[in-house]
């Protein structure tokens, strides 16, 4: 369970964000949606103990995140970064180890059965066994986001905080992937992740974030949270709502500027 | 993996026992085999082994392993392949403060230790220049290295312009091309326990070491200690540069390119890349030593100018043709 209580960001002395209180409780997705630059990121990265608060506290299990060692930070929490690359030549396998770290003394340097249980068991859950020994250098960009994806699986957190987890994937593999958090959350993780898709924070999450305008413009069921009303206001478009035959929500925009299209 | 370093290893002390074996007179495998076995002997060919080759062997192997090791470390922290251990600035503050010891009329003798206490006083400057928050930023890091680098040399370009009409400058340069002439079982003996120290701060970082290969900030997700990590390594390979620049002044390249030929052979994995490194730079740079004593004997070639000479366009032409290969 994650409690964002009176938090406040900053970005280089400017105020990015103030205001956010919410909830990201265990067996849920939580989905942070907001326009470009509104501070999703650098959210998240405060949430995994990343980026210092300007005032608040985030509470991971009722503890501040502030308070962690790196290596305590680590068991709790896995941040998947929105894009990372790796400048060495590295097998796919090795990425993915490297999320056991946490899970070592400094002096024991060699992996146990239960390391190469966790790495077999990330890799498979993203659908790339068969991958293991591949340069990660030669992978598409979708194929690298599972590695990452696998990478935070293998770190066998309570909590996963993932920044764009869709972004390069196709429709496909995209939908996947989210079904893959819904089921890991519904077996007791805590998902919290930013989203740029709405239709992927209406279809998969349990509860919506919404920033905008260096706040928090609304928190709860994506019903509530992605009203037209709403979502005008936040993306500056005009957004369409449409209740498909199975009742799920579709957002959609109309026209932008408002009212120019069409 | 255990089989290339146990050749390594092998190669390692082939060259050691190979670098006895030449120099000024030459000796036969079995008489350096027999003074090995027995050091107590009384003869010639036990004091040239003992009192002469071996403690240049042994001092120019300890050099080989602490640049390489630096080497390896420094390019990991700052994920860059062309950082080299004197990126600390620990040779270029060395060199300065050795170039006003010996214009100021201090003794040769005294150049090492003078070298030793400098160069890691520098390494401290670039430290705290680097330094942002509780870590180390490693662009500024980079700079504050080169910048420093660039600063002490200047000092030294003018120190040796200044020492022209008082017949210091040879001391200087000779300083400055590396060699470890006239170093005994004694600096060696120095610089052990530093590097005992060295050991000590990198056998924690080991691990962290394999994790930043991913980059940093998956890294510090991964729960590595970025700014820990980032003190242990440079203090280790501060530590490790200034006793090589203690045994035997300026040697370039081998930081620089032995890490690289490492990877080659043994991979990316810190676990084996530190040792494989530590005995390529051993069998490298012993080699080169004994190169170096009897291409021009009985007069001796600078070791670090050797190793420029042979080692960078030998290296150039691996490195190219494997990336072009690639």
């Amino acid at each position: 369970m994650i409690r964002v209580r009176g938090v406040a960001l900053d970005i280089d002395s400017r105020r990015l964000l103030c205001g956010l209180n919410f909830d990201a409780p265990t067996h849920e997705i939580v989905a942070i949606i907001g326009p470009n630059g509104v501070g999703k990121t650098t959210l998240l990265r405060a949430i995994a103990a990343q980026h210092p608060v300007g005032g608040g506290e985030i509470l991971v299990d009722g503890a501040n995140v502030a308070s962690f060692s790196a290596v305590e930070r680590a068991r709790r929490i896995a941040f998947l970064a929105a894009d990372e690359t790796v400048g060495e030549a590295l097998a796919v396998r090795e990425v993915v180890a490297a999320g056991r770290y946490p899970h070592h003394r400094w002096w024991e340097w060699r992996e146990g059965s239960d390391d190469a249980a966790a790495i077999a068991g990330a890799l498979a859950e993203v659908g790339m066994e068969s991958f293991r020994d591949r340069l990660f250098s030669s992978l598409s960009s979708g194929e690298r986001r599972n590695v990452w994806i696998a990478l935070a699986l293998a770190q066998a957190t309570p909590v996963l905080v993932l920044d764009e987890p869709t972004t390069h994937l196709d429709v496909h593999v995209a939908q996947r992937m989210l079904a893959l958090l819904r089921r890991l959350a519904r077996s007791g993780k805590t998902v919290l992740c930013a989203l740029h898709d709405l239709n992927e924070a209406a279809a998969y999450a349990d509860r919506i974030v919404l920033l905008g305008n260096g706040t928090m413009r609304a928190a709860g069921p994506p019903e509530a949270v992605l009203s037209s009303s709403l979502l005008d206001e936040t993306y500056a478009t005009s957004m369409e709502r449409l209740h498909l035959a199975d009742g799920t929500l579709r957002v959609f925009a109309r026209s932008y500027p408002p009212g120019e299209a069409g | 993996m255990l089989l290339r370093l146990a050749g390594l290893a092998l190669a390692a002390v082939a060259a050691m026992f190979a670098a006895l074996l030449v120099g000024g007179t030459s000796l036969s495998v079995h008489d350096v085999a027999t003074s090995l076995l027995h050091p107590k002997t009384a003869s010639t060919t036990a004091t040239i082994v003992w009192q002469l080759r071996l403690p240049r062997v042994c001092d120019v192997a300890f050099v080989g392993a602490a640049l390489a090791v630096a080497g390896v470390l420094l390019q990991g922290l700052l994920r860059n392949p062309l950082v080299d251990p004197y990126l600390t600035g620990v040779s270029a503050g060395a060199a300065a403060a050795i170039a006003i010891a010996l214009l100021a009329g201090t003794s040769v003798v005294a150049t090492p230790a003078i070298g030793f206490a400098a160069g890691l006083g520098t390494a401290v400057l670039v430290a705290a220049l680097a330094r942002r928050g509780s870590g180390l930023d490693t662009q500024r890091l980079i700079l504050a290295g080169v910048s420093l680098s660039a600063f002490f040399s200047a000092i030294v370009a003018l120190a040796i312009f200044r020492a022209q009409s008082a017949g210091y400058a040879s001391a200087i340069i000779a300083w400055l091309a590396g060699s470890p002439a006239g170093r005994t079982w004694h600096d060696i003996a120095i610089c052990l326990p530093y590097a005992a120290l060295a050991g000590v701060l990198i056998l924690p970082s080991v691990p962290a070491l394999n994790v930043l290969r991913i980059g940093e900030l998956q890294a510090r997700s991964a729960g590595v200690d970025i700014a820990r990590t980032q003190w242990l390594i440079l203090a280790a390979a501060a530590l490790l540069t200034a006793c090589s620049v203690e045994l035997a002044g300026m040697i370039g390249f081998v930081g620089l390119i032995v890490p690289h030929v490492g990877r080659r052979i043994v991979g990316t994995d810190a676990r084996a890349l530190l040792p494989a490194c530590a005995l390529i730079g051993i069998a490298l740079t012993v080699l080169a030593d004994a190169a170096s004593r009897t291409l021009v004997a009985p007069a001796e070639l600078p070791l670090g100018v050797l190793l420029a000479f042979v080692g960078v366009p030998v290296f150039l032409y691996l490195y190219l043709r494997g990336n072009r290969n690639r």
